[in-house]
């Protein structure tokens, strides 16, 4: 009988993310990644049919993940303040801890992946956004405005302060180094240009 | 028994659609394979079976019968 191995699959898991941050996919392939993991080539494909379904696997798998820390403690019936900073606190979190998860993602951008994985989290956050930008509105804490201009203002300024801490530097090759205090800082002026 | 137990790994040479197309016919067929898929993307074009009747000999000698090369991969 042979059975499940959970050890074999996680380090097939956590050698396919690293090996996509690192490399793209391109470049990836089953061969090398079992070589990476320590397996078998036979034993990645007892689990996975073949490169695409590993990669699915692995995208969704990952993409739940994030959302769910993302959502951690976050309500819809909460004050716009309150859960946007939430959500700044979860993603930081995230994105700090996370750099390989990050860089695979970022991989996966324009990808088949991408899009099949973008379908499996859109329903948790949808469920679980829900009625927050609608209840921010009908409150008169914000204004009406179309998703792609409240997401560019909402959180693009946090993931500059995020790349320029990846990058140990920001404008001018000055050093630079994320802090909660920053982040607060920047929250603020989010705040002042979203609220009524 | 588990499921793992059906599965069954091969390296072929199995290469173009039109290879894919042939054992198409042969391994939609055969009625003790559940399902099967090959890996064109990796340079082994490893084929997969999930078969609970069928040894993995059976699928050589079915693969060899078709005039294709089929070793199985172990884990």
């Amino acid at each position: 009988m042979r059975p499940r191995d959970e050890n074999k699959i996680r380090a097939i898991k956590e050698k396919a993310i690293e090996m996509v941050a690192n490399e793209g996919l391109d470049n990836f392939g089953i061969n090398r990644l079992a070589k990476a993991a320590g397996v078998s080539p036979a034993t990645i494909y007892i689990y996975y049919k073949d490169k695409d379904d590993l990669l699915t696997s692995i995208s969704q798998e990952e993409g739940l993940k994030m959302t769910q820390t993302t959502l951690d403690g976050f309500d819809p019936t909460m004050s716009f303040r309150e859960g946007l900073w939430i959500q700044w606190k979860n993603r930081s979190k995230y994105m700090l801890n996370n750099h390989i998860g990050t860089a695979f993602f970022e991989q996966l951008r324009s990808s088949a992946y991408k899009e099949k994985m973008v379908k499996t989290i859109s329903a948790e956050f949808q469920k679980a956004m829900g009625s927050f930008m609608e209840n921010a509105v009908k409150n008169g804490e914000v204004n009406k405005m179309p998703l792609e201009v409240y997401w560019s203002i909402a959180f693009s300024p946090l993931y500059s302060l995020i790349r320029f801490h990846n990058e140990g530097q920001s404008l001018g090759g000055k050093k630079f180094s994320f802090s909660q205090k920053l982040m607060k800082e920047t929250f603020e002026y989010v705040m002042k240009a979203l609220s009524k | 028994m588990n499921s793992l137990d059906h599965i069954l790994i091969f390296k072929t040479n199995i290469s173009t659609p039109r290879d894919i197309t042939f054992v198409k016919d042969v391994l939609d067929k055969h009625e003790l394979i559940d399902e099967w898929n090959v890996d064109q993307a990796d340079v082994d074009c490893v084929l997969r079976v999930i078969s609970r009747h069928l040894k993995p000999a059976d699928i050589i000698d079915l693969l060899s019968e078709c005039n294709y090369d089929c070793a199985e991969l172990t884990d």
